[in-house]
């Protein structure tokens, strides 16, 4: 059992306890419902397949993604469905976001120059051979599928800066990109 | 006495973060409809969401669908059945730690609305 001055100490703590409990329980929420495009995917990710037929199609998807520099992941002639990848190196991502200003030696360089000759004169001078290495890794991933008198296109973007990590993640169903890719498809798949 | 105690709170509080992903059920449900059909409006619904599907095979009955928000969502769809039933089996992960099924709830609903369309 707990003496009574164990207890008087406790309840004096009991609002840095309870602060503390609210801190933490940050840790433990999850959404209770998945997540969703936002804005939705646009209306041009979706047309109708006419006459021709899902197989047809597929074949012609698989060539304009190709022509397009995708990489095709996997593909499904039951269900329809394509999947694809295409990754693009950023040149000098990095530098947007390791400003010149917050290693605090440049002072206010960074702040107004943006990307001008201002700081690219200073990283030459400075940190040259670091921006090189800074690239970071654009990864797009599409996935397509035809059936049920329907084509269907998803597309999502992700940025990896030169450290591994995940910097930018995005849905990216966008109008222009559908558009380019259905006129590539109803072409043949030739660009 | 009382410093322990105070340790030993912080240590339980602490445990909330720091708890090994626990292994949630998949969030499951009997369809009336072919296998086949079945994960195609899985695949369907996921891709009118935004979510982009990374690998299907209607033979093995499974679909697996990626979002691309942080920190990363995964939806897993293993479909079994034969004729005209099937039975759908959902997970999902935030992160790589494991959802509660009830947020697979919406879109259960939404395959069964667009099944219905098909019919």
């Amino acid at each position: 059992m707990l003496r009574p001055q164990v207890w008087k100490k406790l309840r004096a703590r009991a609002p840095v306890i309870g602060l503390a409990a609210l801190l933490l329980a940050g840790c433990q929420t999850v959404p209770s419902t998945l997540p969703v495009a936002e804005p939705r995917p646009a209306a041009a990710c979706s047309w109708p397949l006419g006459e021709q037929a899902p197989r047809a199609l597929l074949g012609d998807a698989v060539a304009a993604l190709e022509a397009e520099g995708f990489l095709i992941r996997h593909t499904d002639l039951a269900l329809g469905l394509v999947s694809a990848e295409r990754t693009r190196i950023l040149p000098g991502y990095g530098d947007r976001y390791d400003r010149w200003d917050r290693r605090g030696v440049f002072g206010g360089i960074g702040i107004g120059g943006g990307r001008g000759g201002v700081s690219s004169g200073v990283m030459i001078g400075f940190g040259g051979v670091g921006s090189l290495t800074r690239d970071a890794t654009q990864l797009e991933r599409v996935s397509l599928l035809a059936g049920e008198g329907e084509v269907r296109v998803s597309r999502d973007i992700q940025v990896i800066d030169w450290r591994g990590e995940l910097v930018e993640a995005r849905s990216a169903s966008t109008t222009e990109f559908c558009q380019r890719l259905r006129g590539a498809i109803e072409a043949g798949g030739r660009p | 006495m009382s410093r322990w105690l105070a340790v030993s709170l912080l240590a339980l509080l602490l445990a909330g973060c720091a708890t090994s992903p626990a292994r949630e059920p998949p969030r499951e449900l009997d369809f009336a409809y072919a296998p086949e059909a079945t994960l195609r409006a899985s695949a369907q619904v996921l891709m009118a969401n935004g979510y982009v599907v990374r690998h299907a095979d209607a033979e093995l009955g499974r679909l697996e669908a990626v979002f691309s928000r942080w920190p990363g969502y995964r939806v897993r769809v293993e479909v079994s059945g034969e004729g005209e039933r099937s039975r759908v089996s959902l997970t999902a992960s935030r992160g790589g730690r494991p959802l509660p099924p009830q947020t697979l709830d919406r879109l259960l609903v939404e395959m069964q609305e667009q099944l219905g369309m098909w019919r």
